[in-house]
């Protein structure tokens, strides 16, 4: 323990926490091993049978999911994919609604109308309903943002995909197009080295997917995401570049997808030693933990309370998804327009459990 | 009804699109298109446009000439090539509170945008609640030696996309009553446009700021008693000339006009089936699983007791839109083919 600190050891103290108060820091805390807790959990129901059409981990990359999105505000957009749903808790989607999405109920942010991680809640607190098809969202995210700078509002646009999106055409055209009209968005790649099975050496020729931010003239930001600070840090600064309307920022952030495409894939195709190194050795939620822990904002008590809390959440997340209804097979062709006034009203809730 | 004075004719850049109406009063297709915007944007400051070249420029086809003066580059918004993103950005906007109309250059650029309209808009409403009030607008159709990819009828393509709706006018008065109420929808609608259309037919159109067409209703565009031609688009005017020429050799046909595909109004189809007793559908887009067929379909199956003939069809092949002027006539039902397969119902 040091006893005596000199000021540039007070300033490197100060700075480790990137701003974030106490509190802050653990509510990251809070954010991480709920994300990691859900995404075990969920992947143990499904390979039980228990968990109905498919799950797409995002383990391994919680330092860029939550590090990301903790950088919004309220009003600010998130535009995510169906990996990123560590980003989109962190936003403020609800947990027991978002369960109640992957197993069909009514109460599920689609009322059954897709599933899995494919939840959105834009009017409680802008998080874009995921479309599988990437970056599809690229597009529409310059498109929140180019209402915001219309209207002088002081907010962003955050858009994730991964580095396999980064091959598809509209990932081109949305990051010209908000380089262009200094749109404020935040663009995030969430690099995890393989795109289903393909390795970034099969994707793209450059050494990093940041130094293309050049060429559309915007800046460019390769991330470490074992780090959830300095994500946090990096994001937070692309985000207020974007609001005090100096335009978009690309942000790589690079990690290792610990587990398969989905829930189906054993990703045999991923080194054992590179899983390993960042599994043993780079855990982003671990290293959070002890960081917090070696500088006394937490002890293992604590650390224990959080566990329980993120378990018993978990649990009542599960059962909340349990006992929501099913839709009724009556409302199958309801919605498609907005003029029979379906979602304006409460659903039916006859649809039984079983 | 709001009444504007306009001196007519007088028109340049920055004018009122009515300006261009002719000394007689009458507005083209595209110029009742171009008011139908023009109104509209001047209603509801939340309408922009954007697209490619429809600035300064004022569009492929000049439908937004002179909108950059009066509302402005914010308002009047062009793009860079690159229509997933034109199309996004109009999702993410109307998300947001805006109410976006998009140009395409041609219907046939409506697959480089393809994707963000059938996967993202389509499907927006049906599964989150969130209405995307998004106008598409794009020149469609052929009959102008057009070529291959000038000259696509898309129609059946987003006519298969729940979630949006498709409207294909044929007279200046429904375009500008269909288009000011499809930017007045809170649906995305894709709007087609007839480029064959645009210049060749006028007439006088209403001048009230609110005169709307509702999306999803025909119009018997002729009366008749024999035959049934259903059909929409520049196919319209062919089956009048058909049914003109028809009438002097003692057939009168009916002509319905579908106005819209989606929603379909089958109730004046069925209407007019159940008074003439015989269906000619006629379309410009494929025969093979087209809007034709669908028709069809909803002929046989609901008005099968008012048929003293089977349900015909008249629409294209399956092959792209040629360019030679033998091959696209030969590809396009022609008005002596709409004429024969008429003489061929009244006959049964």
């Amino acid at each position: 323990m040091v006893t005596k600190m000199s000021e540039a050891q007070d300033a490197a103290e100060a700075d480790w926490r990137v701003g974030l108060s106490d509190d802050e820091l653990k509510d990251l805390l809070y954010m991480l091993k709920l994300c990691r807790y859900f995404d075990e959990r969920m992947e143990a129901l499904y390979r039980q049978g228990r968990l109905p059409g498919a799950i797409y981990s995002g383990r391994g990359q919680e330092g860029t999911h939550v590090g990301v999105a903790f950088a919004l505000r309220p009003g600010d957009s998130l535009f995510p994919t169906h990996r990123d749903l560590s980003a989109q808790l962190t936003k403020g989607l609800d947990l027991r609604r978002v369960m109640a999405n992957f197993w069909g109920r009514i109460d599920g942010y689609t009322r059954g109308r897709d599933g899995n991680s494919h939840a959105g809640d834009w009017e409680g607190n802008r998080t874009f309903a995921v479309i599988s098809h990437l970056p599809i969202a690229y597009p529409i995210a310059c498109g929140a943002a180019l209402a915001y700078k219309r209207r002088s509002e002081p907010k962003v646009a955050m858009a994730i995909c991964g580095d396999g999106a980064t091959s598809n055409g509209r990932w081109h055209e949305a990051l010209n197009v908000s380089a262009i009209h200094r749109l404020p968005v935040v663009w995030v790649v969430n690099n995890n080295q393989f795109a289903y099975s393909t390795p970034n050496a099969l994707e793209f020729d450059v050494p990093t997917i940041a130094e293309r931010a050049a060429a559309y003239g915007m800046p460019g930001v390769r991330v470490d995401a074992q780090d959830v600070l300095e994500v946090y840090r990096v994001a937070h600064d692309a985000v207020e570049r974007a609001r005090s309307g100096e335009g978009p920022t690309l942000v790589e952030s690079v990690s290792l997808r610990w587990r398969g495409h989905a829930g189906h894939d054993p990703a045999r195709y991923v080194p054992k030693e590179l899983l390993d190194e960042y599994m043993l050795r780079k855990d982003p939620v671990r290293r959070f933990a002890e960081l917090l822990t070696a500088h006394e904002i937490v002890d293992d008590e604590e650390l224990g309370r959080v566990q329980e809390r993120v378990e018993r959440e978990f649990d009542e997340g599960y059962e909340f998804a349990q006992r929501s209804p099913f839709p009724v097979p009556e409302d199958v062709t309801k919605g498609v327009f907005v003029e029979d006034g379906y979602w304006r009203s409460d659903p039916s809730r006859e649809g039984g459990t079983g | 009804m709001a009444q504007v004075k306009l001196d007519a004719g007088a028109a340049g850049h920055g004018a009122e699109p009515r300006g261009k109406r002719t000394e007689s009063g009458e507005a083209t297709y595209l110029i009742a298109i171009a008011e139908a915007l023009w109104e509209e944007m001047q209603r509801d400051e939340r309408v922009y446009l954007l697209g490619e070249d429809i600035g300064a420029y004022g569009g492929a086809f000049k439908v937004t000439e002179g909108f950059i003066e009066r509302f402005g580059p914010e308002r009047v918004m062009d793009t860079p090539i690159a229509e997933e993103t034109i199309v996004g950005m109009a999702i993410g906007s109307a998300m947001e509170g805006f109410r976006p109309v998009a140009e395409f250059q041609y219907a046939d650029f409506m697959t480089s945008g393809f994707d963000e309209i059938v996967t993202a808009a389509a499907r927006y409403h049906y599964r989150t609640g969130v209405p995307l009030p998004i106008v598409l607008r794009a020149p469609s159709g052929g009959g102008v030696r057009a070529s291959n990819f000038h000259s696509t009828n898309p129609e059946p393509w987003f006519a298969h996309a729940p979630g949006l709706k498709v409207i294909c006018p044929a007279f200046p008065s429904d375009a500008k009553g269909l288009l000011k109420s499809a930017v007045r929808d809170d649906n995305p609608c894709v709007f087609l446009e007839h480029k064959w259309i645009y210049r060749r037919i006028k007439e006088i159109v209403p001048d009230d700021l609110d005169f709307l067409v509702p999306i999803g209703s025909a119009k018997v565009q002729r009366e008749g008693r024999d035959v049934s031609i259903v059909t929409y688009g520049m196919m319209v005017h062919w089956a009048l000339e058909a049914a003109e020429n028809l009438a002097q050799q003692g057939v009168s046909a009916e002509v319905v006009d579908l106005r819209t595909i989606t929603p379909l109004d089958r109730d004046t189809v069925l209407r007019s089936v159940e008074k003439t007793s015989r269906a000619l559908v006629l379309s410009e887009s494929h025969r093979f699983l087209g809007v034709a067929a669908e028709v069809a379909a909803v002929i046989a199956e609901e008005g099968f007791q008012h048929l003293d003939a089977p349900v015909m069809r008249l629409a294209p092949p399956s092959t792209p839109v040629p360019f030679s002027p033998t091959l696209e006539d030969a590809y396009l039902p022609q008005v002596a083919d709409i004429e024969a397969a008429v003489r061929k119902l009244s006959a049964w």
